[in-house]
């Protein structure tokens, strides 16, 4: 009845088991289920890459979803590690790296972001260039760019509040800002390969708000998680009331105190 | 200390505000308009599916780690409840289309991904950009304790 190219045993129930994963992982470490965190993680990732092989992109909005995720890994990696070893082989002192390093850093983090640039403007592959896929790949890209934008000019102005003249920094955050800004206005002047600038509209106005809305459900639902745990505390009992010391033990603290206060002088 | 801030972030906040309102209105130009409940149609069923979506995660990120000294209960029982009721509204929202959810939920994981990808990208180079400065060593952290002696010369 189920079978492994059905999403809901490939793509949903991994989903699951990741949750409950981060669960094992958060319990104490001499909590047995501490060791089932692990191997529930891997069986998750190997659900995922059995439906992603058995099925293609057209079959499957999920696989559609894992096609958008395999297309942009390795581009979002170049930048990723491009950064870390820029930031980790500069003077900071937690920098283990050569400082020779810190050019190429650079140089991998800004090719990574040009490569990234041209992925979101080209032709995607076919799994993601039709249908459902398209509206994924479109959603990602609306996505990235507008988030891309707010929050490069976020840093850039964060760059010029914080003071000590960084110039520097604060234009080239600026430039990604303008950048980002003009591939935006490209896209939904004049469309991308494979979609015309209407596609990119309906995208921006059903899926981006699609996704506000999820964003403030998101953080609507952590907010009722925390009250949850709130009302649950609240409702917790006092604990008992602890009876004063009595004559006899007393007697012991004190014994105990004197015989330490005269071992330390001894030693003194 | 506290004015100092509100100047911070002010400009900021309204600079981003600023942005977004910008990027919508040129898509509004562009695409010749759109009508406001659609928008607000679209934005309800988002709300709705990641309520749901998001209050099962915690539920089953709950159930992974209760203990006996937690008030697990009602955190479990409260998620079930917020979980069972934004899926059901969400199911009756997508027309009974459990299709139509999931492609909702795989819409919702892209965007997320994507807003990861975009937050890490650049405070990732912004963090590269600003760990650039070699700064004089605090004279502070040359010196040397001197295991609680201290001699106190007073000028008469």
């Amino acid at each position: 009845m189920f079978g492994m190219s059905d999403p809901l045993v490939g793509f949903w129930l991994p989903l699951v088991f990741f949750c409950l994963a981060i669960g094992f992982w958060l319990t104490d470490r001499k909590d047995p289920r501490k060791n089932l965190a692990k191997p529930v993680l891997v069986l998750s990732i190997a659900l995922v890459v059995i439906f992603g092989t058995s099925t293609r992109g057209e079959d499957t909005s999920e696989t559609a979803l894992l096609a958008v995720f395999l297309h942009m890994l390795i581009p979002v990696a170049f930048m990723a590690i491009g950064t870390l070893i820029a930031t980790f082989s500069g003077p900071s002192p937690v920098g283990p790296l050569p400082r020779g390093l810190r050019p190429m850093g650079f140089a991998m983090a800004f090719s990574g972001l040009l490569w990234i640039a041209w992925m979101l403007i080209s032709e995607p592959p076919s799994a993601i260039a039709n249908g459902i896929g398209q509206t994924i790949w479109g959603a990602w890209v609306d996505t990235f760019l507008s988030v891309l934008i707010l929050i490069a000019a976020l840093a850039g102005a964060f760059c010029v509040m914080m003071g000590d003249e960084r110039h520097k920094e604060a234009l080239t955050l600026g430039a990604l800002t303008i950048a980002g800004g003009a591939m935006f206005y490209e896209i939904m002047q004049n469309g991308s390969e494979g979609l015309s600038a209407s596609g990119w509209h309906s995208i921006h106005w059903e899926q981006l708000m699609f996704l506000i809305g999820g964003l403030l459900g998101m953080v609507a639902a952590g907010i009722s998680f925390i009250a949850l745990v709130y009302m649950a505390e609240k409702r917790a009992p006092d604990p008992d009331v602890v009876p004063p010391l009595s004559e006899e033990e007393k007697s012991v603290v004190e014994a105990v105190l004197r015989s330490n206060l005269s071992l330390l002088e001894g030693e003194e | 200390m506290t004015e100092t801030k509100d100047a911070w972030w002010g400009p900021v906040a309204l600079l981003m505000v600023l942005l977004a309102i910008g990027m919508d209105l040129l898509v509004w130009q562009l695409s010749g308009g759109v009508e406001f409940s659609n928008i607000v149609e679209q934005m309800v069923l988002g709300f709705i599916l990641a309520f749901g979506g998001t209050s099962l995660a915690l539920l089953m990120v709950s159930i992974g780690s209760a203990h006996q000294h937690s008030h697990w209960k009602e955190q479990i029982v409260g998620l079930f409840l917020l979980a069972g009721l934004g899926l059901s509204l969400a199911h009756s929202q997508f027309n009974g289309s459990f299709a139509e959810m999931r492609e909702g939920g795989v819409i919702l994981l892209s965007g997320l991904t994507a807003m990861l990808a975009a937050i890490g990208l650049t405070t990732g180079l912004l963090l590269a950009l600003v760990t650039g400065r070699e700064y004089a060593t605090d004279p502070l952290l040359e010196m040397e304790s001197t295991g609680g002696d201290v001699v106190i010369e007073l000028n008469e």
